[in-house]
């Protein structure tokens, strides 16, 4: 085994087996975020249970009724009448058989319809403790649901009753039937549901990004610290080992455990993400758009990832340099790394090409805004941008490379310590 | 050939000047001691020689490399122990030998030999399969000298070797440093302020005192020029009463 296996053998054994590290990074992400993504499922579903709807009907006519037939008829619905003289006695009621719904048929609604006049029905949905009236707002959606159709359904019955030709044309004259053009390729989806395909694919990929370069970074600039402070550094900097070797194998050993707590997180964010967005499928996949990842374009995104994770590396590495110990290493990398990510989140709801263009400068100078354009870049075929990245972040990641190795030649490393006491 | 060369080496941090030109030379299979308080400049030379730090001024040499210029070559020569060193902590005893050993042994039989060799310095028995974490200061201590011995090298460098260890343990380690020194013709340069350590070990030794060698020679021939009945003594003599008494407090 060559000398570099034995480091990261040695550095993965060692990291592996701190239990607290471990748990910290692998497992409470695998717990954490499916819990919490659990929790808004459990919210959502109560949110769906069957709406309650108290009803007081204080008109006479035909239409009154007619709106209580389509209550009784919708989906999840459950419709109790009521007797009440007024909103206040009506609401009273509603509170004492718990139910969170009140609609309102005041008197003289049918007449109003018949006389071509607005009609008004009042629903009232009574929010108590801490719900946050997401039960309410599931509900109000409901009626209105209903509502619409039944307005709808009044207007062609006028329409059909008071003038010729076809309801549905009169009611709405024009229609816009929208098609996408993506890749040459004319699509028959609206270019909103696309944009939102593409955003829902494309929006967690920043987040993951971001997640794995601050896990990697203080990962490996942690260890670095963990030799200080455990008062290995020394030793290790003595043994018939060439420097660079040494960086590079601890750079491997804790980007593979930073690799696996970022796949712990992703796994963690993909269940808790699931939770939320599952009620809002675009219904059309991207392969159905011609949206395809072709081996060419997924190799040259795995080349600019890895190409900036050894940007992030090298550059913890050496801020750790400038650390004594695992709770300073954190600050540092916080301070170093989170200005160069934090930026990229603009890339998250604002297209590139149309940013000013200062800003585009700024974005495309910061390494790890090249991911997050590649992994748009990849899906929509335009390989000529991911290899410019490459080449950038190829330049990039070996200047910043050299740099950390240099300082691991120097006795830079050991004077950050020295400088607080004189040695014996 | 000699193991060791320094040359007026000289080190600064920042203002403070912790060696102001030190000159002195180590035989090959000799056990060399540097002695003096704390803060006199001993770690600062050992670090050096050890090419963890670059000198100020001056030069050091290790069988004949510069330990500036031929870093790489003098790592493949000695062995460091530094004073306040530590372990993995999440490594068993037995793990951390066999890191060391693989990175030094050249083949698998010399990566046995040392193995077993290292099993047997560190004394700590079936305490190796234990993490290191669970290891009291003095056995860290004995499985880290047992790791820069057991690799044979041909200048080891310890500071302060016996430091944590009972008198018992002290006294073993003592003994295979001259064992060591005897039958595998190894070199050591050995740093302490326990004086009555050092002339019990060393063949020669360096007063060194506020970074400045102030005396070099045998244990024997020191005593006698100065006469003294011990080292302790004879460091009291040269530095004088009022300015031994300051740097001892």
């Amino acid at each position: 085994m060559s000398d570099f296996w034995i480091l990261v053998m040695k550095e993965l054994k060692d990291l592996l087996r701190d239990k607290g590290l471990i748990f910290g990074i692998i497992i409470v992400p695998l717990i954490i975020y499916p819990a919490l993504g659990q929790m808004m499922q459990v919210g959502f579903e109560q949110a769906q249970e069957e709406t309650k709807v108290v009803l007081v009907n204080l008109d006479e006519g035909q239409y009154g009724d007619l709106l209580i037939k389509a209550l009784e008829t919708a989906p999840n619905v459950t419709l109790t009448k009521i007797d009440a003289l007024s909103i206040d006695e009506a609401l009273q009621k509603a509170q004492e058989e718990n139910y969170n719904m009140i609609v309102i048929i005041p008197q003289n609604f049918s007449r109003a319809i018949e006389n071509n006049q607005k009609a008004q029905v009042e629903v009232y949905g009574t929010i108590r403790g801490i719900s946050g009236g997401m039960r309410e707002a599931v509900s109000e959606g409901r009626i209105n649901a209903v509502l619409t159709v039944l307005n709808e359904y009044l207007a062609k019955l006028k329409i059909q009753q008071n003038m010729e030709g076809d309801p549905e044309a009169i009611l709405k004259p024009i229609d816009a039937k929208s098609f996408t053009v993506i890749k040459g390729r004319i699509v028959a989806v609206p270019p909103s549901l696309v944009a939102n395909l593409i955003t829902s694919q494309s929006f967690s990929m920043p987040i993951v990004i971001f997640i794995m370069i601050i896990l990697v970074a203080q990962m490996s600039a942690g260890s670095m610290a963990m030799e200080k402070e455990n008062k290995t550094l020394e030793t290790l900097l003595t043994l018939p080992v060439k420097r660079i070797t040494i960086v590079a194998g601890k750079m491997v050993g804790t980007a593979v455990i930073g690799i696996i707590a970022a796949i712990a997180y992703m796994i963690g964010m993909r269940n808790y993400l699931g939770s939320l967005t599952s009620s809002a499928q675009v219904g059309i996949t991207l392969e159905e758009l011609g949206l395809t990842v072709t081996p060419q374009g997924a190799a040259l995104f795995v080349l600019i990832m890895f190409l900036a994770m050894i940007f992030a590396l090298s550059f913890a590495m050496l801020l750790a340099v400038f650390a004594e110990d695992t709770k300073s290493a954190n600050t540092v990398v916080s301070a170093g790394i989170m200005p160069l990510t934090f930026p990229t989140f603009i890339l998250m709801f604002a297209d590139l090409e149309t940013l000013p263009l200062a800003i585009k400068y700024f974005l495309l100078a910061i390494p790890f805004s090249h991911p997050i354009l590649a992994s748009r870049a990849m899906l929509m075929g335009e390989y000529s941008t991911m290899y410019a990245s490459a080449v950038y972040l190829g330049v990039l990641s070996v200047l910043m490379l050299l740099i950390t190795a240099r300082f691991f030649t120097t006795e830079k490393l050991l004077t950050a310590k020295l400088r607080l006491r004189r040695r014996g | 050939m000699k193991a060791v060369l320094v040359e007026n080496l000289e080190k600064d941090y920042g203002k403070v000047k912790a060696l102001k030109g030190i000159s002195f030379e180590i035989k090959e299979g000799e056990i060399f001691g540097l002695i003096g308080p704390n803060g006199a400049g001993k770690s600062t030379t050992l670090k050096i020689l050890a090419t963890l730090l670059t000198p100020t001024g001056g030069r050091a040499e290790v069988f004949g490399h510069d330990v500036v210029k031929e870093g790489d070559e003098v790592r493949k020569l000695i062995s460091y122990l530094p004073e306040e060193a530590g372990a993995y902590k999440n490594l068993k005893g037995i793990e951390y030998l066999q890191f060391m050993a693989k990175l030094y042994a050249k083949t698998g039989k010399s990566y046995e030999k040392m193995l077993e060799l290292g099993v047997k310095l560190s004394g700590l028995g079936d305490r190796l399969n234990d993490k290191i974490s669970t290891y009291s200061k003095g056995m860290t201590r004995k499985l880290l000298l047992a790791r820069a011995l057991m690799v044979e090298p041909k200048l080891a460098i310890l500071d302060e070797p016996a430091s944590g260890l009972d008198i018992i343990n002290a006294y073993s380690i003592r003994q295979t440093i001259k064992q060591f020194a005897r039958e595998k013709g190894i070199t050591f340069l050995v740093s302490s302020h326990n004086m009555l350590e050092v002339e019990f070990l060393c063949d020669r030794v360096a007063l060194i005192n506020r970074g400045m060698i102030v005396e070099i020679g045998t244990p024997k021939e020191l005593k006698e020029k100065y006469e003294a009945e011990n080292l302790e003594e004879v460091f009291m003599s040269i530095i004088g009463g009022k300015q031994a008494v300051e740097v001892f407090e």
